[in-house]
């Protein structure tokens, strides 16, 4: 039982305030999308993997431009919205959103910057690596504070807020492990002291950040986002508790194992087969778990953003299912490009980009809306958006990442750099489709703005 | 036979005034053995208890339009001799809801517009109850910022949630 301010509440409830939109989220989201386009561009440009070595300073860039710059970007701005809504009590310090946002755009720089130097492309100070990661471990470092603060606030927590939670402990190991590398990369003395480190230590550093941080996190997330919008019940306590459990065992032992490893130089070999045989459990139960919902649901008719996240987390399936093969046929080594690419595009960013496509209307009509909702007629959610329009950038989106993917495993660079021109223009379309969204700009004249509504402002939301 | 005295609280109401103390007045000037007929838009509950305090038994009917008509008798009267007086909960301090609504079904954020829409439709004081598939996190605020009380909690159940709120009086 709770209460509202104003009255007293009877005996055994507490006050809520109830959330309000994070006024800088969008801010993210666009600043995300930037670095998303920027990556594209320079893999259609021809740089990096499948051009030169994979783990090189080039990949690298691109590598940190997608998983920093726009994976961790618009994950970020979108729990600082989401994880209010989940646990239902008020993010801990909306004051620090900004400031992470600037550590974490300039850390990113630095460290690109360092990556370019690296591999030649300018002649920069080997501080620029350790002096980027720094930067970018004190902005994850106010994300996952404030985060882990709402968090602790509202326990016992419910499911999709405890994989938020394994996430958060995820990317401060992401983050720890980056800013480790970044001093060995540099050549100072410092990291001198960890000579193997790198060997060992990114694969780590990638499950961690890319399974843990992005791929748990999302899956979390999604739980309550698919029961919202198809209208399942998900109030089953069960619910994804197999996921859970067997995805934050299989993290804890690649993480804690990984790191035993490496101290004790055995090799990874059996830390990597426990997790990924405990990871594909997490990833079965979850499937049925979706599955389950999709069967329950009570709307028939999916909207576009369920029906490509349903889409995306095939694409997650499929990655499970090949990886898994090729670690069998001993060939994960020849396809960890195209896996990668699988994982990063296929699962992750179609999966943002679906939800952009339904949280950036939504925020943008409570922020409008929501004043005068009530007394003057207003426009639906779906009012803001021009489905059948932006279901083309998606099929392009889509089949361009599996094009890509496709090419990358037979080996054609100049394949891989067309498909991704495809996925370029429709991460373009699907861009031009939010700023449509936030502008009010599909809204037919006579809804669009009654009385006492104003049109939001295309970067900051008004809270 | 019983004489009435009617006291028309709506129009109070609608004007959103406080119709306590027109009530109170009213009592004051009743002559023994009088009764007072009560009409309100909405079931007032909370009265109930103030005016069995005062010695006076009641009887409620609904009528046409969702108001209604409240007798209160004084206790030595006739009227349904031996009725025990009503024991508020100490919960139920708010009126009876003037609107219910079932929202589980629908599409978020349908749930939302509709109670800000029908709220927007009730007098000051009146309730409103609705049932919702989750809690409405996005509605407190836009609740609290119109001014408006709210009490909400899941079902034991945890199957729904139940809301309830107040327009600002």
């Amino acid at each position: 039982m709770s209460a509202g301010t104003g009255c007293v509440p009877a005996m055994g409830t507490k006050l809520v305030v109830g959330t309000s939109v994070c006024k800088w989220t969008v801010s993210y989201f666009a600043l995300a999308v930037v670095w998303l386009l920027l990556a594209e561009v320079l893999m259609v440009a021809g740089f990096g993997f499948p051009h030169t070595d994979f783990g090189g300073p080039d990949t690298l860039v691109i590598v940190h431009m997608v998983c920093v710059g726009w994976l961790s970007t618009v994950l970020s701005g979108a729990l600082f919205q989401f994880v209010p809504v989940l646990v239902a009590k008020p993010l801990y310090a909306e004051r620090w959103t900004l400031p992470a946002l600037a550590l974490l755009t300039l850390g990113l720089i630095v460290l690109l910057a360092g990556f370019l130097a690296l591999g030649g492309h300018f002649n920069g100070s080997s501080w620029l690596l350790p002096i980027g990661a720094g930067l970018l471990v004190a902005g994850f470092a106010l994300v996952v504070a404030n985060l882990g603060m709402t968090l602790w606030s509202a326990r016992p927590l419910p499911a999709p807020a405890r994989f938020t939670a394994v996430g958060l402990a995820c990317i401060c190991v992401t983050a720890a492990l980056g800013g480790t590398f970044s001093l060995v990369l540099s050549g100072t003395d410092v990291g001198a002291l960890w000579p193997d480190l790198l060997l060992s230590g990114v694969p780590i550093h990638a499950i961690a950040g890319l399974g843990g941080w992005l791929t748990f996190t999302a899956m979390g997330v999604s739980y309550r986002l698919l029961a919202m919008f198809m209208l399942a019940p998900d109030g089953d306590a069960k619910l994804g508790r197999l996921a859970w459990r067997s995805g934050a065992a299989a993290l804890a032992v690649a993480v804690v194992g990984g790191v035993l490893a490496l101290w004790r130089a055995t090799g990874l070999n059996l830390v990597l087969l426990l997790a990924g045989a405990a990871a594909l459990l997490s990833l079965a139960g979850y499937g049925s778990d979706v599955f389950g919902l999709f069967r329950t649901r009570k709307r028939r008719a999916l909207e576009l953003n369920t029906r490509m996240s349903l889409l995306s987390l095939g694409n997650l399936v499929a990655a499970a299912i090949l990886g898994a093969a090729s670690a069998a046929a001993g060939s994960l080594q020849s396809h960890a490009g195209a896996l990668a690419f699988l994982v990063a595009f296929g699962w992750l960013t179609g999966l943002v980009l679906a939800n952009l496509y339904k949280i950036v209307p939504f925020l943008t009509w409570l922020e409008t809306y929501g004043p005068v909702m009530g007394r003057a007629p207003t426009p639906r959610v779906q009012d803001l958006v021009a489905e059948r329009r932006a279901s083309k950038w998606f099929v392009l989106f889509f089949a361009g990442s599996w094009a890509a993917v496709f090419m990358l495993s037979i080996d054609s660079a100049l394949g891989f750099r067309t498909a991704v021109a495809l996925v370029t223009l429709a991460t373009l379309g699907i861009g031009e489709e939010l700023v449509r969204a936030r502008r009010l700009a599909d809204v037919a004249e006579s809804l669009r703005l009654p009385l006492g509504a104003t049109v939001p402002h295309l970067l900051v939301s008004r809270n | 036979m019983t004489d009435f005295i009617d006291v028309d609280v709506r129009p109070i109401l609608r004007a959103g005034g406080e119709p306590f103390s027109i009530i109170m007045a009213a009592l004051e000037r009743l002559e023994p053995g009088e009764g007072l007929r009560l009409l309100a838009p909405f079931k007032p509950v909370p009265l109930f208890d103030v005016m069995a305090s005062k010695g006076f038994a009641h009887r409620d009917a609904e009528l046409e339009g969702g108001d209604w008509e409240i007798l209160f008798k004084p206790r030595d009267g006739s009227l349904e001799a031996g009725e025990p007086a009503p024991v508020a909960l100490s919960d139920d301090d708010w009126p009876e809801p003037a609107v219910r609504l079932d929202n589980r079904d629908l599409d978020p954020p349908e749930p939302m517009v509709r109670i800000l829409a029908s709220v927007e439709r009730l007098a000051p004081g009146q309730t409103l109850s609705a049932l919702l598939s989750r809690e409405p996190v996005f509605l407190f605020r836009e609740l609290s910022k119109r001014g408006h009380q709210w009490r909400g909690g899941f079902t034991p159940q945890r199957d729904a949630y139940q809301l309830t709120v107040k327009v600002l009086a």
